[in-house]
């Protein structure tokens, strides 16, 4: 294939200027064009999460109201957040442009089935990616030490999609989970003693990642690395380590969203932090949480001015009853 | 007065064989990407790439394992590169099979300054194992592939895990407190560069310019020299300096004396392990401590000496 027939342009054109009429400079943004050969692939990914963004819209519509929502939907989710969205080229061939940078092509023009460093981590490098390779500050995780990448446990099918459409990555059913892998055999008393009431990051992860605090805000953003253990907001019976979420009251002012039900949700999210070790403070030592309340999310901790649903987080751990 | 001027020149020349004993064995501290060729196919060598995993699965030296830097010096407590957990490192060691009577070679990237000192801090992290062999790859990944067009390899080494039955040795490492006490008594090395040593500049972690007082300068930077040599070559990489030159360098400022204690410290640590390496497994001194907290520990309390 030549470069026209992705590209287009002007084969009788002679000069530059000609020759570059009608040309598309980002040809996979239309899936259709790779769709002509990898049919099965491109009906899927029209319908991904990583495609649609609808991840981004059902994560923050329940904080507008109906009217809210139809302004949100008009002039900040097809304008800004659906703009992230990844063509097939972002990951096969150029790493995507992020705050309108791009670190280019990945190995010339060639057409690259996976580099998990560089086009996961171009979008998934702020948080996920550094915490998983232990480049912000921290342990590297214990996967990654072993040789292990992205593709080893989310599988060709997240990345793709499997053709239906999902609001959130929530709702997708085979998504990576450590008992995949790590069945308990009971014979470790922390983890029958813990099974269902705190999740496997809840020990595991080796301790701060980062925490985005005011992004989207007037006023700029902040991060700071924090470890935060509490309820699951999805699940409000597991402890979890939990992800300060940018979204603050203010956030969509500028777009004459005030949000009416921004109290409806909370500021801190369940995350499944890529920072996983095998000892940790709180394998080591059960005084860690039982006691010391290390990492703890506390009353007066929470962010000011946040959402009155964070209260809910807070977990109020026991001391052992020995 | 003949036979001490006999006996003198016997010891000069048995200081100057040492290294060569050393060398009869097959192994050196400092290891030419031919020294290794040589010894890759023995094994009882264990290669380790420390680079990212993303880079060790695109091409790394045949036979190596990968196992990242940022596993031998993690941050932790606020601080970076530090050494890791005692039962983290044992675990470390025994996932890949690493044995106190292992031969260890440790290779990266030398592209910019902070690369060129991985190899040595992984290299410390390992000693403090009381892994006996250890030995870095001059020139690194660069030299051996991209300059030399050695054997390179894609295929991702399971390594044979067996438990770590070495001992961990504290006295390879040293804290703040054991610092401040030791001021005036044992030999302080800042390994740092001399706008750094003379508080001129200062890295933005580190909370204030100077350095831990009594200290002198003995600069990580002057260890390698850019190869190929020549002012109108494309290097590809850097290598160190031969023994000689370093050995020069370092008695220059630390003396000869093998016995006398000597603790090195940078910013983070990492800068550190360089002259460590060399003073320790290159020239013999016996008691070379690393100050793993260094300046961005240091200059964070009020009461700790510094000048200027």
């Amino acid at each position: 294939m030549g470069c026209i027939a992705c590209h287009k342009g002007n084969k009788q054109g002679k000069k530059k200027e000609d020759a570059h009429k009608g040309r598309i400079a980002r040809p996979s943004d239309n899936i259709n064009n790779c769709g002509i050969c990898h049919i099965k692939a491109g009906q899927n990914y029209a319908k991904s999460l990583h495609y649609t963004s609808f991840g981004q819209h059902e994560g923050v519509k329940h904080r507008f109201s109906a009217a809210e929502l139809k302004t949100f939907d008009k002039k900040v989710f097809e304008q800004s957040c659906r703009s992230c969205h990844a063509s097939c080229g972002s990951c096969h061939v150029k790493s995507p442009p992020v705050g309108g940078i791009t670190t280019g092509l990945l190995q010339g023009h060639k057409f690259i089935k996976k580099n998990e460093g560089k086009t996961c981590a171009a979008c998934h490098g702020g948080r996920v990616y550094p915490e998983f390779t232990g480049e912000y500050g921290g342990t590297p995780d214990v996967h990654y030490q072993k040789g292990m990448m992205c593709n080893d446990c989310h599988k060709k099918q997240e990345m793709h999609g499997d053709g239906k459409i999902y609001k959130s990555k929530n709702d997708v059913k085979d998504r990576p989970k450590c008992q995949s892998c790590h069945q308990d055999k009971g014979n470790q008393i922390a983890h029958t003693i813990h099974k269902d009431k705190v999740s496997c990051q809840g020990c595991h992860s080796s301790g701060q990642y980062r925490q985005c605090f005011n992004c989207h805000a007037v006023n700029g953003s902040k991060a700071e690395p924090g470890f935060i253990l509490g309820k699951n907001p999805r699940n409000k019976k597991t402890l979890t380590t939990l992800r300060v979420i940018p979204t603050i009251r203010n956030t969509f002012e500028p777009r004459g969203i005030k949000m009416e039900n921004f109290d409806a949700l909370p500021n801190y999210w369940d995350s499944a932090v890529h920072n996983i070790k095998k000892r940790t403070n709180r394998t080591r030592s059960c005084d860690s949480c039982h006691v010391n309340k290390e990492g703890f999310l506390k009353q007066e901790d929470l962010i000011k001015d946040g959402s009155k649903a964070n209260d809910a987080l807070i977990f109020d751990i026991k001391p052992i009853n020995k | 007065m003949k036979k001490m001027k006999w006996l003198k020149a016997l010891l000069v020349s048995l200081l100057i064989l040492l290294p060569a004993v050393v060398w009869a064995e097959g192994f050196s501290p400092i290891l030419s990407t031919d020294d290794l060729a040589k010894i890759l196919k023995d094994p009882g060598v264990i290669v380790i790439d420390i680079r990212k995993v993303e880079d060790y699965k695109t091409g790394h030296i045949p036979g190596a394992l990968g196992i990242f830097y940022n596993n031998w010096a993690p941050g932790a407590g606020g601080l970076k590169n530090e050494m890791p957990a005692d039962d983290d490192l044992i675990d470390l060691l025994s996932a890949n099979g690493i044995g106190p009577d292992s031969t260890v070679v440790v290779y990266g990237t030398t592209s910019t300054p902070p690369d060129r000192v991985d190899v040595t801090r992984v290299a410390w992290a390992l000693k403090y194992a009381s892994v006996k062999k250890v030995s870095v790859l001059s020139g690194g990944f660069e030299k051996w592939a991209t300059r030399e067009q050695k054997p390179v390899s894609q295929e991702v080494v399971k390594p044979k895990s067996k438990p770590y039955k070495g001992t961990i040795n504290k006295a390879l490492l040293t804290n703040k407190d054991y610092v401040k006490g030791q001021i005036g008594k044992a030999t302080i090395v800042d390994a740092r560069e001399p706008a750094f040593f003379k508080g001129e500049n200062k890295l933005p972690f580190v909370a204030k310019n100077g350095r831990v007082k009594n200290a002198v300068n003995l600069p990580t930077i002057q260890v390698f020299d850019k190869y190929p040599p020549g002012e109108h070559m494309e290097p590809c990489c850097w290598t160190y300096k031969d023994i000689t030159a370093l050995k020069n360098l370092a008695s220059g400022v630390v003396g000869s004396d093998l016995n006398k204690e000597i603790i090195v410290y940078c910013d983070t640590g990492k800068v550190a392990s360089a002259w460590w390496f060399i003073l320790t497994d290159v020239m013999g001194f016996k008691n070379v401590k690393i100050y793993d907290g260094s300046m961005e520990e240091w200059m964070k309390d009020a009461a700790a000496p510094t000048e200027p």
